[in-house]
């Protein structure tokens, strides 16, 4: 055998696991979902009626997407920026020159080790109405009754709000570490020189400290957003797709998977939801890449 | 994942690494700034904690009594902590959580390896084309694929097993771009000395290249193992047995099955049990957690 | 790697030109329909293609609403019993060791733990069968994963709630219990007709109801004293609930009378269809669904509106308190609870009068003691003591070999027999499902001791056996019930009744013709 067939045969041999399971677990799903996002079937993929691509029109203008679609956006809207400014905010205070800033280093990442399940009930049991910890302070109540009656979870009003605290509490270790690592990387030549040029703390803040993060940061809001468009552990088990009738909580992924949704008995509804969901998520990475990328900052 | 790694390339190159003072050199070291830093610090950290807080002591008490004071740690026993290990089959289900999450990560490591590999090194036909398949696999979110995932495991019998909950996730093309970038700084010069040796590609992998690669290998590895760990949607999907629910799942189990009202906090107790051994994990992991996070937003 | 954004000014322009027109082609798209129809009608405006639709088939609302039209019944001929499934009780007795079967319930707390002890307990008591529970969760999720599961990865046997029968049984993957019942020569006289009607479907038995419940009139007596009422008198129909409310608010003696919740399991959806039934009028065409499969909703006429505007009424004036969705269950129980502003009454689950007791018992209620709760039938349009049963029934699911079947049927007698309902009903609050079982200990000394417990089953005894009386059989129920709820939603903050009520069946129509459609005609 020559030698470039035998570094085929290897390459090949060394590509084959992944290729097998990316295809068969990523691309064939979302080809075989496009294809039933077309159709209307019942729970198990047996189709009754093809309706061709109007079925994703008609899906994408529906009342519960659109519905869906704003909850989700409304949910990263609450989400990514509080978690990023808080992450950069505490990263920033809790340096090293600080004293026990290993202590608040420490709690700040601690919550990396929760899971979704953990965080989320965690969270339940402060905020649920009877047997929660918050509605069974009585000063408390009196100032808030929202927190008794019906409950932070189930008022349409803060429903979101009170999934969306969780979820940001949740992310702080993961944005808190990345925000840190990153800072340990901006050279003290840079600080230095913006002191020596007579700039206070918060002017060497803004003109150096976060151009030099931004990519960090941009990485971080990233991640935050599509954790954000993807989060359904924290609505399961915290409000079941949120208070009905005005369902404040069911984000684009609980109307794909969701035990109240009305898509659950039709794959092709479902198929249609998810493909949507992609590209959704495809257009506002896009976007975000597009609009943070150009204040990123290279160079000196 | 697609966010994370075309953020990566919205990095400018590497900065020198430095001490972070993000403030300043000359950091006020006492009045009234610092102690403002310190009452912001600690009272964002006292509402990090809270939630901890509370679950730990409610997991102490009998459930009658959480609600009387929540905040005092009274009446302490460890019954409650008894009662959700046993009702909860927290055990069985760690058991289930760390040998699927153990596959997954190998798995991951080898075929991530085998894969950037053959990228980094190896020459072959369409490479182009093949790269662009592992990078279309990041864009599409996992939601799209469960819909159909869910049939292909049911068909080939896998529901309630092992294989089932990590076959999605046996590759990883965010591992595959990881190794290959590391691959890829390794000097010309190694690999030419290797061949004058008469090592070959397995060989040299073996001999050179993985111990060189080892810190991003251990990054990559803490980092599949947690994601793996919280897993919620897909053993949700596939479990049909109690047997096989992983932590997360069982969590939700255990929730849903909430006693009646003298001991409802069964199941905060739960979340303790299930969050401690993945504490335990990344403190002893920190190093790797860190890179591992970090992977995408720094190079290297 | 090089996709990335900044690869050069070249490629610049042209991925911002790209992304601007996803963005905006999916704007269009997503916006343009304006409101938007429902999720559930996508696909429905485009001419049905040549696929295998019955001549019969309902060509799909549009947002008109027609209310579905009175197509054909695809299947107005019952079920013959020999078309369906067979069942072999006998295969049990030539098995060669013991049967192994799972069951997939979605008990949930203490009754979990109930059924778990039954369980084990006829596991050690003979040799033949052996059942592994499996719990889901709940019922929502027993029915998902039924519904996504092959055959081979369904269990032996099932335990689907009150709302799942017409969507259970056209699954087409049941052995109906009547035919193992038939081949067992089982006697079916000690069971109550009103707990069997409601799982029967098309002249066929599907499934044997296990643990069954009704909605029953929760009241405190203490304060039906101190408002000049006779505690032993409570409300039988809905003017006495208003009158009755109306003289505990100006009393003093509460700040409310009745409690209400929305909830599609109670009241916005479970009730509305117990309220029909008393009415004795239909809730679906077609006999409420139970000689062919509806087609259209009923509950926008006179009797719906009647209703809801009554209820809308009792909120505005301040005599009824609507707690909402009662996510919990519990909120309509801890509103009477409530120190600060109690209500008086409230209608709810039998079957959580067990938990309501013990949490009295437990301190949770300072003004209420135990003796002070009363239990009375639920009230009505008029003084009918009709009830529909809530609850869930025992499934058989077919292909699993005469050995699984038969041995699935054992179970089913054992938890169907009058020793284990009167142990199961006296542990949990269910109400028994044969009359029998009302003579036997420890649910005898519990009826006698406590007969408040009793309120619910003399309920269901007294309910005649006339179609009304059998409650709805809808496909899509439970997303219909969540619709009536929604309405009830709407009505109680002030909409207007019946154009609630028409929206609700409109898409409640459109659900059904839906489930036609996918059922394949």
């Amino acid at each position: 055998m020559s030698r470039r067939l035998r570094e085929w045969s290897l390459a090949f041999a060394m590509l084959a696991p992944s290729v097998v399971v990316l295809v068969a677990f990523v691309l064939y799903p979302l080809v075989r979902a496009i294809w039933l996002g077309r159709q209307r079937c019942d729970a198990l993929a047996n189709c009754y009626r093809t309706n061709g691509w109007q079925q994703y029109i008609d899906v994408a203008q529906s009342r519960e997407f659109q519905h869906a679609l704003w909850v989700t956006v409304k949910f990263a809207l609450l989400t990514v920026p509080a978690g990023v400014a808080l992450g950069l905010g505490l990263a920033v205070l809790a340096d090293r020159q600080l004293r026990g800033f290993r202590f608040f280093r420490t709690v700040f990442s601690s919550t990396v080790a929760t899971s979704v399940a953990v965080a989320s009930l965690m969270w339940l049991f402060l905020l649920q109405p009877s047997r929660g910890v918050l509605a069974n302070i009585d000063w408390l109540n009196s100032l808030f009754p929202v927190l008794k009656s019906p409950g932070l979870l189930n008022d349409p009003g803060t429903a979101l709000t009170s999934v969306a605290v969780s979820s940001i509490w949740a992310n702080l270790g993961f944005t808190f570490i990345v925000v840190t690592a990153g800072l340990q990387s901006i050279p003290r030549e840079l600080q230095e020189s913006a002191y020596v040029d007579g700039a206070g703390p918060w002017r060497r803040f803004t003109n150096v400290t976060v151009p030099m993060l931004s990519p960090t940061l941009v990485f971080v809001a990233v991640v935050l957003t599509s954790r954000a468009f993807q989060a359904y552990g924290e609505i399961d088990l915290l409000t079941n797709g949120g208070p009905v009738p005005q369902d404040s909580t069911t984000t684009i992924t609980y109307l794909i998977y969701g035990s109240s949704s009305i898509a659950k008995s039709d794959a092709g509804l479902q198929s249609s939801v998810a493909v949507l969901l992609f590209v959704v998520l495809l257009i506002v990475s896009g976007l975000q890449l597009r609009g943070l990328g150009k204040r990123v900052h290279y160079g000196s | 994942m697609a966010a994370e790694m075309i953020a990566t390339e919205a990095q400018g190159p590497r900065r020198a690494r430095a001490d972070d003072t993000a403030i300043g050199m000359d950091t006020v070291r006492r009045g009234w700034p610092m102690v403002l830093r310190y009452l912001l610090l600690a009272f964002v950290a006292a509402m990090v904690l809270l939630p901890v807080y509370t679950t730990l002591v409610a997991a102490l008490k009998p459930g009658g009594k959480v609600l009387d004071r929540p905040f005092v740690p009274e009446h302490l026993t460890l019954q409650v902590f008894r009662d959700a290990w046993t009702e909860g089959r927290l055990g069985r289900y760690l058991l289930n959580s760390t040998v699927v999450a153990v596959v997954i990560t190998t798995t991951q490591l080898v075929t991530s390896v085998l894969a950037a590999y053959a990228f980094a090194f190896l020459r072959f036909p369409l490479k182009t084309f093949w790269f662009a398949v592992f990078l279309s696999t990041l864009l599409v979110p996992l939601e799209t694929t469960l819909v159909v995932n869910r049939r292909t495991v049911d068909s080939l019998g896998w529901l309630n097993t092992y294989q089932g909950l990590a076959v999605p996730f046996l590759a990883t093309a965010f591992g595959t771009f990881l190794m290959r970038q590391v691959f890829m700084q390794i000097p010309k010069e190694l690999r030419e000395a290797a061949e004058m040796d008469g090592l070959g590609h397995l060989g040299f992998l073996r001999e050179v290249a993985l111990p060189l690669v080892r810190p991003t290998l251990g990054a990559l590895a803490l980092f599949s193992f947690l994601a793996s760990w919280n897993q919620y949607l897909w053993p949700n999907l596939i479990t049909t047995e109690e047997d096989m629910n992983t932590v997360q799942t069982g969590l939700r189990l255990l929730n849903s099955s909430v006693p009646d009202i003298e001991r409802f906090n069964v199941p905060i107790a739960g979340t303790i049990i299930a969050a401690l051994p993945i504490a335990l994990v990344l403190i002893a992991f920190q190093r790797q957690l860190v890179r591992g996070l970090t992977a995408g937003a720094v190079k290297g | 790697m090089r996709l990335a954004v900044h690869t050069g000014r070249e490629y610049a322009g042209r991925r911002r030109t790209a992304l601007f027109l996803a963005a905006a082609s999916l704007a269009v798209a997503a916006c343009s329909g304006g409101g938007g129809d429902s999720l559930s009608n996508a696909g429905n405006t485009t001419p049905a293609p040549a696929t295998t639709a019955a001549p019969g088939d309902t060509s799909g609302g549009t947002t008109e609403g027609t209310t579905g039209t009175t197509a054909a019944p695809s299947t107005t001929v019952a079920d013959a019993l020999a078309d369906l499934p067979t069942c072999n009780t006998g295969a049990l007795d030539s098995a060669t060791g013991p049967v192994e079967i799972t069951f997939w319930h979605g008990m949930t707390a203490d009754l979990e733990k109930e059924l778990t002890r039954l369980t084990d307990a006829y596991n050690s008591s003979q040799p033949k069968v052996k059942v592994t529970l499996q719990n889901q969760g709940g019922y929502e999720q027993v029915i998902d994963k039924y519904m996504q599961s092959g055959q081979d990865s369904r269990p032996d046997l099932v335990q689907a709630p009150e709302y799942a029968v017409q969507s259970f049984r056209d699954t087409d993957s049941f052995i109906p219990v009547e035919a193992c019942s038939k081949d067992a020569g089982y006697d079916t006289s000690a069971l109550l007709p009103s707990a069997v009607n409601a799982y029967a479907t098309g002249g066929v038995q599907w499934a044997m109801p296990f643990n069954v419940s009704n909605p029953v009139l929760y009241y405190n007596k203490k304060v039906f004293a101190a408002a000049g009422l006779d505690p032993e008198k409570p409300p039988t129909t809905l003017e006495e609930l208003a009158s009755t409310s109306k003289q505990i608010v100006d009393s003093g003696a509460a700040s409310y009378g009745l409690v209400l919740d929305t909830s599609f399991d109670s009241g916005g959806g479970w009730f509305i269809e117990q309220w029909f039934a008393k009415a004795r009028e239909f809730y679906a065409d077609n006999e409420n669904g139970r000689v062919a499969p509806a087609t259209k909703v009923l509950f926008d006429g006179a009797t719906g509106v009647e209703i809801m505007s009554f209820l809308q009424r009792g909120v505005q004036d301040g005599t009824f308190f609507n707690v909402g969705d009662n996510a919990s269950g519990q909120d309509t129980f801890l509103k009477i609870a409530d120190v600060n502003e109690p209500g008086a009454m409230t209608i709810g689950t039998s079957a959580g009068l067990g938990t309501v007791l013990a949490a009295i018992a437990a301190g949770i209620a300072p003004n209420v003691a135990v003796e002070d709760l009363g239990i009375a039938p639920m009230p009505g349009p008029n003084a009918s003591l009709t009830v529909l049963v809530g609850g869930a029934s025992l499934w058989i699911p077919a292909d699993k070999g005469d050995e699984k079947a038969a041995a699935a049927w054992d179970f089913i007698q054992y938890l169907a027999s009058a020793e284990t309902q009167s142990a199961w009903a006296s542990a949990t609050g269910y109400v028994p499902m044969r009359d029998d079982a009302v003579a036997l200990d420890p649910l005898k000394s519990t009826y006698t001791n406590d007969p408040r417990f009793r309120v619910a089953y003399d309920s269901l005894v007294a309910t005649p056996d006339e179609p009304t009386a059998v409650g709805p059989l809808l496909g899509p129920q439970r997303d219909v019930r969540v619709l009536t709820s929604r309405a009830m939603a709407t009505v109680l903050d002030g909409g207007d009744p019946q154009a609630a009520l028409t929206d609700a069946a409109t898409r409640a129509n459109q659900l059904l013709a839906d489930y036609q459609a996918q059922q394949g005609g």
